[in-house]
């Protein structure tokens, strides 16, 4: 028999028309269990006039009050350690994890139980069997496998497949480096950044990635999995396919992934999740190929509900027909471009960091850098971009730094860039989620109050 | 045996189903059973959860059992 690219069939092909049916079987279902179990968000839903009953159509979604972070924030202050959001005993829980902490003030605290958890492998093999991913590979983990959950799921996930996992935690990057080598993995995991960094450590340990057998990475925790400079980039470097993917803690793994067509975007795994694009200041619905924040409801982790949650993530919804492989599962183009509140505005102009980093990457000749915002003289917001050019035979420094100051500020209504180049190796590396914008402007016409607070 | 999408099962993803079925009634009416039995028990069902689920054939949540 021949072998399936999908890890359900039935479903990743699945009619338009039969997956909103399921949706609105498993929305039902999930009302009921929630209205039942959690008496918070009964109360919600009962104020909003929303019953499992109610539920007939995905139209009816809309009537669901939407979630946010600073209310999760704000139960599990009020009912330490979970907030009154738990929908089944903590005994049965078998998992601890919390969130990384890119945004708010305390982290999101959640449980899993053995089912929920399966369920989080589950997601992961939907990307990791779509990419290509097969029991006879070797897979290479450069993850830390603390609380963070992270790519925890993927390293049960390849498990699942029957792949030889290799887990690299509280590792050097050039002890991981050799690892992928003396191992022979196929696959790598980690963030774009950090694929980027073994590299940079390949080289300098005179290591030829491009000549070893790893074939696929597959990249999570940053929206650069998706940025074609940054991507183009990776697979140069690595001699091997990229493939992003992007999940959340609040969800517990992945909701979305890039298959093995590779169509610039990645699929969202609508079985398990109903996901919205809205305009982040009014909440309307936006159509195909419009940015928008998405919307989460997942069907998949039962301890926790999760309704219409607001992820603050920027997505632009395209249909899956924009895919050649066959899923009829939509897809986010681009994956995910970016947070509403990541942007920046400077002197009137909007600054993405993702669309600054998509710029840099096109220079490969710089291994690192750093956005930074200041106020000059007290009185004028300033953006200048900090980067690492390593001295290397025929790289001309003075010219990548003269043309990168043009296409940032051709790309940014002109908007003026200073681009200086920094010591080698003085630039913070990251391995999880890389922080690379610093804001330290001050609201004008103060002595030095910072505009941006912890 | 047809699924909430009204789709028969064939004969090798019925007996999936009456698989996962036929342990969780175990791991629902015996008290008796040693922990190596009932912890291998629930792992199997964790994992046979995802199939029916994958079945459409909605099984719900299954935490009073401990899984």
């Amino acid at each position: 028999m021949k072998e399936s690219p999908y890890w359900n069939p039935r479903h990743e092909t699945m009619p338009r028309d039969q997956i909103e049916a399921l949706q609105v079987r498993k929305l039902k279902n999930l009302v009921a269990w929630t209205e039942r179990q959690v008496p918070w968000h009964a109360a919600r839903l009962k104020a909003a006039g929303v019953t499992a009953d109610s539920i007939r159509s995905l139209k009816d979604l809309r009537r669901i009050p939407l979630m946010t972070r600073d209310e999760w924030m704000q139960a599990q202050l009020e009912k330490p350690p979970f907030g009154p959001l738990l929908a089944a005993p903590e005994e049965t829980a078998i998992r601890y994890h919390l969130t990384s902490g890119t945004t708010g003030r305390i982290p999101l605290q959640v449980l899993d139980s053995m089912k929920d958890w399966e369920w989080i492998a589950e997601m992961w093999c939907y990307g990791f069997w779509g990419f290509g991913v097969r029991p006879a590979d070797i897979v290479f983990f450069a993850f830390s496998y603390g609380t963070f959950v992270g790519f925890w799921g993927a390293h049960y996930a390849c498990e699942k497949i029957g792949c030889l996992v290799l887990p690299g935690g509280n590792m050097t990057t050039e002890a991981r480096v050799k690892q992928i080598l003396s191992m022979k993995a196929t696959v790598v995991c980690s963030t774009p950044t950090y694929a980027l960094r073994m590299a940079q450590e390949a080289k300098s340990i005179g290591v030829d990635l491009a000549g070893s057998p790893v074939k696929r990475l597959i990249l999570s925790g940053e929206p650069a999995g998706s940025i074609p400079a940054t991507k183009r980039l990776i697979e140069e470097e690595w001699g091997a396919k990229a493939a992003d993917t992007a999940g959340m803690t609040e969800v517990g793994t992945i909701m979305i992934f890039e298959c093995a067509q590779q169509p610039g975007g990645t699929h969202i795994i609508e079985d398990h999740y109903i996901e919205e694009v809205v305009d982040p200041v009014t909440g309307d619905p936006v159509g195909y190929g419009e940015l928008g924040e998405r919307l989460i409801t997942s069907f998949g982790r039962g301890m926790i509900p999760v309704l219409r949650y607001r992820t603050r993530d920027l997505v632009v919804r395209v249909p899956a027909t924009a895919c050649t492989c066959g899923r009829t599962f939509d897809i986010y183009e681009g994956g995910i471009r970016g947070r509403v509140d990541d942007m920046k505005l400077v002197r009137g102009t909007n600054v993405y960091p993702r669309a600054v980093e998509s710029i840099v990457r096109e220079f490969k000749e710089i291994d690192e850098f750093r956005i930074h915002l200041y106020t000059a003289d007290g009185r004028q917001d300033e953006i200048e971009v900090l980067v690492e050019i390593p001295d290397r035979d025929g790289v001309n420094a003075d010219r990548i730094l003269g043309e990168l100051a043009t296409s940032l500020s051709q790309a940014h209504e002109g908007l003026r860039f200073g681009v200086k180049k920094v010591e080698n190796g003085s630039l913070p590396r990251f391995e999880l989620k890389a922080k690379r914008l610093q804001d330290d402007r001050i609201v004008i016409g103060t002595a030095g109050e910072p505009r941006v607070t912890a | 045996m047809k699924n909430a999408m009204g789709l028969e099962l064939s004969d090798s993803e019925r007996t999936l189903v009456e698989c996962y079925q036929g342990l969780v009634r175990v791991l629902q009416e015996s008290k008796d059973l040693a922990p190596f039995e009932r912890r291998n028990a629930l792992k199997a069902v964790a994992a046979l959860w995802q199939v029916v689920n994958g079945l459409d054939l909605d099984p719900g949540n299954i935490y009073e059992i401990g899984a």
